[in-house]
Order: structure tokens, then sequence, then C-alpha cells
């Protein structure tokens, strides 16, 4: 019997067989202005000659999923002949859900995986509690662990301890990459040149030119000088998607500081957006919104935590999720952190080499656990018993 | 009518003060003319702009124009083939239960009577501390507040920037 582990992302779904490798597919469908009738799903991204202004229909909204429809079709297209080619009578799947998942997706997600799918057997599961998994994997000794998972529609702190998680310690920033890119739209929109409709392209400029710079103000002066002083400032070529396919960013040498730029090239210059838009996940207050930042949170989390696990929760700090490949991301949390923290106790924040796949590597070694098999809810116990079995053996 | 030579010499630099520098913002300083908005709708405003954050498109569908075809198009991947029968879920009341969007859900739930952590006690309360403000137009610290709408700015030419293209140009 195999196990397919599916980390059900907002953004991305990280699907694969335990015995296999993870592929990391975009979890929505497109629509493109160029081939009208088509709804491209999934990874026939990669078949869109023309993604400007690329319409996104996600099944996810503020993190939860609301629209069966369309996760259905994605699923539908990972599930079949041209992806991973499941035979639902012999596999059991690892499926991931968000925290406090409302009732009726949880009924709902039972009813689509037994019903309509028919897998043999299923086990729900917070992505945290796979990525705590894999952390206790590797530092057995550990008793406790604290999760920071920084997806696209939110971020979760999520407290660990002997494998359990602590409901009372779980707190939640609703800033995601969402809101970043949907930020650096907006101002790159007022500055510079219209991109409100370029998510695509704003997500790789995002992904290619931020970083999170380690002492704030000090970069902002930096910013503002002119000319070759300014180290911050960085050119970036937009994709036109004929000749240049895919956006890049030119390196500090080759910039042109005297305003002539090469014509076919459509040019954004980015400087306090660099650093000023991944610092929102540091103050959320910098935008408007009332929360508090990462490092405060963890603290907070922390502190509702009983004394005597405080410091070995202070000693494994774990950074998860898509938000977290930012350059200079896990020495700010750390250097903010440790600057909270109480002198005596350690700090140590630990950023592994891959967080996107962190929880589906954490899924992968749970399948292959021994107790696996009582974990799971198989079609059998869920036809005999209904939702109340599944209420029961999942902790959401 | 004074005609002392400080006043003279007053007069003379001022105009000479014209010339090097760029005319100020035309809008009307006298305090009757212009509008200003209390708090309650500059706090309307950001929530609005914040609620703009989360949206996941600002374009329109580009299929939403096309025609409601009659029939729709062959699929050509046959489920059927695969030679397992699939239960089919009940039509209309599979489209009632799950299509319902975030905020419906959110109420169903009736999380103000249960007891325990819920989604509405984990959110992140507001942090300790002090909030810093940012130019809306250039992106820098900022010092200074619009009088009419609550923005910031950081120095006169934004300010002039703001009010041509931003201040109040908008309804709310």
């Amino acid at each position: 019997m195999t196990t397919l582990v599916l980390d059900n992302g907002a953004y991305t779904a990280k699907i694969g067989y335990s015995h296999e490798k993870v592929s990391v597919i975009p979890n929505c469908q497109f629509r493109s202005k160029t081939s009208r009738l088509k709804t491209f799903t999934a990874n026939q991204l990669d078949e869109i000659k023309d993604p400007s202004g690329l319409f996104y229909i996600l099944p996810f909204q503020k993190g939860y999923l609301v629209n069966w429809d369309v996760q259905r079709k994605v699923w539908d297209h990972l599930f079949g002949k041209e992806m991973f080619k499941v035979d639902f009578a012999d596999t059991s799947i690892v499926i991931t859900e968000p925290y406090f998942n409302f009732t009726s997706i949880q009924e709902s997600m039972n009813e689509i995986l037994f019903e309509e799918y028919q897998f043999q057997a299923a086990l729900r599961i917070n992505a945290g509690s796979l990525s705590a998994h894999r952390y206790f994997y590797e530092n057995s000794s550990e008793l406790c662990c604290i999760v920071v998972d920084s997806g696209f529609s939110f971020t979760h702190i999520i407290p660990y301890c002997r494998g359990k998680k602590m409901k009372d310690g779980i707190c939640r920033l609703n800033v995601g990459g969402k809101l970043l890119t949907n930020h650096l739209k907006e101002i790159i929109s007022y500055r510079q040149l219209h991109v409100m409709d370029e998510s695509h392209v704003i997500n790789q400029v995002k992904e290619d030119v931020c970083y999170v710079s380690q002492e704030f103000y000090k970069d902002m002066e930096i910013a503002q000088l002119k000319g070759e002083e300014n180290t911050v400032m960085r050119d970036y070529v937009l994709p036109d998607f004929s000749s240049i396919k895919k956006g890049y960013c030119k390196p500090h040498e080759e910039m042109n500081f005297t305003g002539k730029y090469k014509p076919g090239e459509q040019i954004l210059r980015l400087a306090n957006e660099r650093f000023a838009v991944p610092e929102m996940l540091f103050h959320p207050s910098d935008i408007g919104i009332q929360e508090m930042g990462i490092p405060e949170a963890v603290i907070n989390s922390i502190h509702n935590m009983p004394e005597e696990m405080q410091p070995h929760f202070f000693k494994n700090i774990v950074l998860t999720g898509g938000n977290t490949l930012f350059p200079g991301f896990r020495d700010r949390v750390y250097k903010d952190i440790r600057s909270f923290a109480p002198t005596d106790f350690e700090v140590s924040v630990v950023s592994p080499p891959n967080p996107i796949c962190y929880a589906w590597e954490g899924g992968k070694l749970l399948s292959e656990h021994p107790d696996f098999e009582e974990m799971v809810v198989t079609r059998e116990d869920y036809e005999e018993n209904g939702h109340f079995i599944c209420e029961e053996k999942f902790d959401i | 009518m004074c005609h002392s030579p400080e006043s003279g010499r007053f007069t003379v630099s001022f105009r000479v003060h014209f010339h090097l520098y760029p005319p100020p913002p035309v809008r009307s300083q006298d305090p009757g003319q212009r509008r200003v908005l209390d708090r309650a709708t500059r706090q309307r405003r950001l929530s609005r702009q914040l609620e703009a954050l989360e949206k996941d498109n600002f374009q329109d569908d580009p299929h939403a124009s096309l025609p409601q075809l009659a029939k729709r198009l062959p699929q050509f991947d046959d489920n059927n083939e695969s030679g397992k029968k699939r239960k089919k879920t009940r039509g209309d009341h599979f489209k009632l239960r799950f299509r319902k969007n975030f905020q419906a859900l959110l109420e169903e739930e009736n999380l103000s009577v249960s007891e325990g952590p819920n989604y509405l006690t984990a959110c992140a309360e507001p942090s300790k501390l002090p909030q810093r403000h940012f130019c809306t137009v250039c992106g820098f610290p900022s010092s200074y507040t619009c009088v009419s709408c609550g923005v910031r700015y950081c120095c006169v030419r934004c300010l002039g920037t703001h009010q041509e293209t931003r201040c109040l140009k908008w309804t709310l």
C-alpha cells in the first residue's frame, strides 16, 4: 500500500509518494488574456506562452479552503493520468490543513476524500505538526520546539511539546506572501509603472530582489544617497515574453546611473522597496495592520507557556514556509529574539535548507513511522462511524 | 506706506525667492475651503486599503465577457475509462455546501460562544512597539501628516505629488 503525501498549501501544493521525490505545483487555476477559452490547471502554467496579466483562481481564501470546485479540478489533474496516476483503492493519503480549521471544511474534506476519491485511508494533520515531527526526528534529544510557519496567506507560531501542539500558544499573524506581493504591486504602480495585474511577474521580482535588512534605519539612509554610493538600489529588467522570457536583476556593476537605458528593456528601479516590503513581516504596523511582528509574536507565545518549558522553546525555533527564504531572514529573527529574550536563556533559530518542502519531508517520515497505521482513519472506519471518528482521531 | 530701508530690502529678496524655487502647490490654504476628513473616515479608508491587499486579482476575469456556451466543449480526458465508478456526489446539495465564502464559514462556526483557543483568539495582539510612519509617496521615514486626508509625507516635494495625485481623489 503506497502513501501519497500532500501538503495542501494556499499557493503551492507539495505532493509526492512517500517513496519518491516531492513536486511543488501551483494549487490554483489560471486564465490568460491571450488563450481565451482555456483554463489552465496547476502546472499547466508552463504551457502558457504569454503570462502577462495572468488571472488567478485560488481555492483558498484567507488561508482556508472555501472553493471546492477549483480544488477538486486541481486534485483531479494531480491524481490523474498525467501526473501521479493514483490508484485510490491501494493508496493512503497524508494531507495538511490549516490551524483551527472550520468543522464544515473538515467534514467536506472527509466526504471528498472517502466518498468521491475513495482513498483507502487518510490522515489529516497540520503542516506544522509535520515540520515538528521532522525536527524531532533529527534532534531526538529535544523535548520542545516552536515552529514558525510563514506562508502565502498568513504566518503561524506554534509551540510543540513532546510531539503535541500547545493550542494556547498558537499565534496567527495575518501577514503572508500574498500581502507582500500586493503591497509591492501597489507601491510600484504608484511610483513607477502600472503593474497591478501582474501578480506572477511581481512575485518573481519580490523573490529575486527583496531581502531582510539587519539595520533598518541605516539601510534607509543608504537608499537615499544618489549615484554610485547607493549600494541598495538595483535595476530589475522586466520580461516581455518575446525576447526576455524571465525577468532578472542587473548586477550592481552593470547599472547605468546616467539615466539612459537600453531600448527594448523595461526597467524597474528599486531602492527602499527591497527591504521595506519584507519588513512588514517584522512590523505589520508599518502598513497599518495592528499586529505584532514575528519576533514579538514568538516571545509572546513562549511567555504563555509554562515556565519550566520556556528555555527549551528558545533553544528550538524552526523557520518554515516560503517567506523564510528572504536573504537575511534567519539572522534578523535571531537578532530580534535575542534582544527580547532573557540573557540566561540560550536562543537558537534554525532555518532548514528547504523550508517549503520541510513539512512534506515530515509527512514522508511520518508515513514510515511504525505507529502510522494507528493514526490513519480507513475507509471502512469512516463508513461505519462517519465524521465522528475523524474528529476523534485527528487533532486539527 | 512703509518706505523704510528694511521693507525695501524685504521686497527685493522676495522677488528673487520666486525665481529660485518652484511655485508652491496650488491647493487653497484657506482653512474654510479645504476639506478635512475626520478620524472615522480616515479609519474607514485605511480598512478599505487593507482589504484591497487581500484580493487575488485586480483585473477582471478574461472569461467573464465570453458568451455562455450552450453546451460545454468536449473535455477529451475521459474519467469513465478508468473502470472504477465514482460515487456521484448529489448535485445541488453539493453546490450549496461547497461554495460558501470565508465570511459565511466563519460565522457558521459561531466561535464567540465556544470555549478554549480558536481561530479568533489565535490572532496576534497589537504590537507594544511604537508605530513607524513612512511617506506614502517615496517610502522613506516621514515626520509630517497631510492635513486633509491624514497620510504621511516626508518633504514638500512629496506633499506636492500627493496633493496632485491622490489627496481626496476618491470618495469614502
